[in-house]
């Protein structure tokens, strides 16, 4: 029964991570880039959102809505003043660019909100459960889980049969072919980190909303989105879903046979996916 | 008419006699300079050993790492249980201490280096995050409270101070020196080639692959001695201040700021990083802010950093490692 | 007035120039050949009209306009379109999706559109593997869905890099057969050929490289062999 319970409390973690590791699998897909500020940008929307709350009196849902539109353009913002200067072979200029990026809103952050923890009241949502078999599960985690599922669904569905998802599998696949049969790579770049951030934007209310945040907490959802992809596989879509699923059972059982064995165990999964399959679990064949 | 490779240029020679005084300067520290001042120039030798080794890293083996602080905490946690627990002598632990980088660099490398480019640095930050983890959770190096060397009593402060300057001079023999000969070496070549295009220097007979595991071990190694001598000045350690971001940070703004894929660069950007921290570490992160921005910019407007512009301006290098064909007989 | 043309255009990758001031003139309609030997600069030249390498914007002249060094995406909503070397398909994605992206991406049409219908009558073949992931396709297969990908953009001219390259002899002929189809309703073809023969045949126009620089021009019915050779191996260098 524990561990039955440790395994259900890891798949609803997954539920959040998978909306963490999104926007990564997508950004690297097309573009073989990582934005290490991936994770701050969780954190700021968050922050972003718990400051509405606080002073605009928006409900979790308003402030939802809110934040995805948000994090949309703060993804454009992105690509378009920075990260498409940076894509490229080398791997080196984007990720320091991002690196010095994360530094500074971290310390920024810092600055506006202060190091205190921080939380999204959900209005009672928290603490409400149902009963499914002989498992309490909490309402909140379940509504993250399925979230999770409808943008991974909703995702997939659009790189598999919209316009713009044939243009980024194109521009993935080759992006100066893409480039001559008309496709603008740096705006289909644009678009995708917008839809990455624009995901953050879930992420960071749920996890406003399920937890707290704090200006140095960034890092550890970038690991843990970063975990998620290559345990599920790169470059797909469904791997990083099951992927952040591995990865939030794995912690919680590890939390379960010890507290403070809860992340590392999530890491030890991650390693020994690295040794053993190293293409991750569900990569596709190539 | 006859023709021979120069390497050697005045401004090389120049270079070398100043490095010489210098490292002469370091090792008499405890005699002529005091306490705070020898505190300082260790601590900086350190910052200069890390970036250069991350510079070895990601400027010639293109292996872009933000783990670093791995090495750095699992040298100096060896170091600190071999002196304060077994009993080892520190000064001889130091050296004892590297074999823990060593070791641990040759899992993970084989580990890590399947992933892409930038999954490569991510993954390097995940070890480092599970090393901490590790140290915080073990009994051995008493879990999150931390160690303190308090066999260090044993010796008076002058004894300190000297073996604090010696080891501060050979760090910088061993990683500036070290990184100088290597390459001036027939592997110099191969790694100017694999940072100028990996791909065409695997096509001429660079065994890319070999020789990135050797720098990565290398550049681990350099980087735990520096962990190791940082510490045990320091004299206490804990899992966050072993396991730090700060050491990535640091590497990372010294290099790109300095100018990748050169000795000078480094030397430039740690002075400059060194100063910086003194004089507007107290604005914490404002400081922070601006030190982020600023390689933000220069890895997007300003690639080659300080030493670059430099260059293009003056051809003095202190380290020369081109080689030129000249005429004539010597 | 001619469609595109280039004017003393040089290029080349970093320090190293391959193409020292290439005159072409492609006018509406017609077949033009680009004839020469490997590393002549064909390559480079159909890279530097469509974008893809740095040059100046006088250099490239498209209705007369300057158009030089002007990404290559705008440059295929101006008619300008290519088949580029190698086929270079998405790999991951099939036939239809590949031929969908082109004609999603397409410039505004002149007369009567290609429709993927058109290239499936074109090559037949194609319909049937319509489904099936590019990387599953023949060499040959390939190619025609590239040639197919180039028509779907709605190109005024359509720049054909080694189309022949490594194809079945049948697998050209089919493919040079659907060639005349294309001029038919008025796209200008510039072909990049190997095939000296071939090229002359299917081309009213041709032009010879020789390291970076035009050596031959003329009419391909009015070129000898002759010509050809001494052109295409720089017989007349030898010479000086």
């Amino acid at each position: 029964m524990h561990w039955i319970e440790g395994i259900v409390q890891g798949i609803l973690l997954g539920g959040l991570y998978a909306q963490y590791a999104l926007g990564m699998a997508l950004m690297f897909g097309v573009m073989k880039i990582v934005n290490v500020t991936h994770g701050d940008l969780v954190i700021l929307l968050a922050l972003i959102g718990i400051s509405f709350a606080d002073f605009a009196g928006l409900g979790p849902w308003s402030v939802l809505a809110t934040l995805v539109p948000i994090g949309a353009a703060i993804g454009w913002l992105l690509q378009r003043a920075m990260l498409n200067r940076v894509v490229g072979n080398d791997p080196l200029p984007s990720l320091i660019a991002t690196f010095g990026l994360s530094i500074a809103l971290q310390n920024a952050m810092l600055v506006v909100w202060s190091a205190d923890t921080r939380s999204l009241s959900g209005g009672g949502i928290q603490q409400a459960s149902i009963e499914i078999g002989p498992l309490f599960v909490g309402v909140l985690p379940l509504i993250v889980l399925i979230c999770a599922t409808l943008l991974t669904g909703g995702l997939d569905a659009v790189l598999r049969f919209t316009r713009y998802g044939r243009s980024l599998r194109a521009a993935s696949a080759d992006v100066e072919a893409a480039a001559m049969v008309g496709v603008n790579p740096k705006s289909v770049y644009a678009t995708a980190t917008a839809i990455a951030v624009g995901i953050l934007g879930f992420a960071a209310t749920f996890q406003a909303m399920r937890s707290t945040v704090a200006p140095a907490d960034g890092p550890f959802q970038l690991i843990y989105a970063f975990e998620a992809v290559i345990i599920g596989g790169l470059g797909s879509i469904w791997g990083a879903f099951t992927g952040a699923m591995i990865l939030g059972v794995s912690q919680a059982i590890g939390f379960r046979i010890n507290p403070g064995f809860g992340i590392l165990a999530g890491h030890i999964v991650f390693l020994a996916v690295l040794a053993i399959r190293p293409q991750g679990i569900f990569q596709r064949k190539s | 008419m006859s023709y021979r490779v120069e390497r050697m240029t005045t401004s090389g020679r120049i270079a070398l006699l100043i490095g010489a005084v210098a490292l002469g300067a370091i090792i008499s520290m405890p005699w002529w300079a005091s306490q705070g001042l020898i505190r300082d120039v260790i601590t900086l030798a350190c910052y200069i050993a890390v970036a250069q080794m991350w510079n070895m890293l990601a400027g010639y083996g293109g292996l872009v790492s933000v783990g670093q602080q791995a090495f750095v905490g699992v040298a100096a946690y060896a170091m600190f249980v071999l002196a304060q627990t077994f009993g080892v002598n520190p000064f001889v632990a130091v050296g004892l201490s590297l074999i823990a980088p060593a070791l641990l660099a040759v899992p993970i490398y084989l580990l890590l280096h399947r992933l892409e480019g930038p999954y490569f640095a991510i993954g390097t930050w995940v070890v480092a995050e599970a090393l901490r983890l590790v140290a915080t959770n073990m009994p051995l190096v008493n879990g999150g409270a931390g160690m303190s060397l308090r066999v260090m009593t044993q010796f008076s402060a002058h004894e300190r101070a000297i073996a604090g300057s010696i080891l501060a001079a050979l760090l910088l023999l061993v990683t500036v020196g070290g990184s100088y000969l290597l390459l001036r070496s027939r592997y110099g070549i191969a790694l100017t080639a694999m940072r100028d295009n990996p791909v065409a220097a695997r096509s001429q007979g660079v065994d890319v692959q070999r020789l990135r595991f050797w720098i990565f071990v290398a550049a681990a190694v350099g980087t735990g001695f520096a962990g190791a001598v940082y510490f045990m000045v320091q004299l206490r350690i804990t899992p966050p201040s072993a396991f730090s971001m700060e050491w990535a940070n640091l590497a990372i703004f010294i290099v790109m700021v300095g100018g990748i894929g050169s000795i000078e660069g480094v030397l430039i950007g740690a002075v400059i990083y060194f100063f910086a921290d003194r004089w507007f570490g107290e604005y914490g992160a404002s400081y922070l802010i601006v030190l982020g921005l600023l390689t933000l910019m220069t890895a997007l407007f300003f690639r080659e950093g300080l030493w670059g512009l430099w260059r293009r301006k003056f051809d003095a290098p202190w380290f020369p490692t081109r080689r030129t064909l000249v005429q004539g007989d010597r | 007035m001619s469609l595109l043309s280039t004017h003393g255009l040089i290029a080349g990758y970093g320090d190293m120039r391959a193409l020292h001031g290439i005159d072409l003139v492609v006018n509406p309609g017609e077949t033009v050949a680009l004839i020469g030997a490997n590393g002549a600069g064909k390559s480079t030249l159909l890279r530097s009209i469509m974008g893809l390498l740095p040059v100046a914007a006088d250099m490239v002249q498209l209705d007369g306009a300057p158009v030089g060094g002007t990404q290559p995406h705008r440059m295929v909503q101006s008619g300008v379109a290519i088949v580029p070397e190698g086929r270079r398909l998405f790999a991951g994605m099939t036939v239809e999706e590949n031929l969908r992206v082109a004609s999603e991406h397409a410039a505004a049409p002149q007369g009567q559109p290609w429709t993927q219908e058109r290239v499936y009558d074109l090559f037949p073949i194609l319909r049937e593997k319509a489904r099936t992931n590019v990387e599953n396709l023949s060499g040959g297969q390939q190619q025609m869905v590239s040639i197919g990908r180039g028509l779907l953009a709605q190109p005024r001219v359509l720049l054909c890099d080694e189309i022949s390259l490594g194809l079945a002899p049948r697998v050209v002929r089919e493919i040079y057969e659907a060639l005349p189809q294309v001029t038919a309703q008025g796209t200008a073809l510039v072909l990049v050929e190997q095939d000296v023969g071939l090229a002359q045949r299917a081309s009213q126009r041709l032009y010879c490289l020789l390291e970076g620089r035009v050596t031959l021009e003329g009419r391909s019915e009015d070129i000898s062999r002759d010509d050809i050779s001494a052109a295409y191996f720089g017989a007349s260098h030898a010479l000086d």
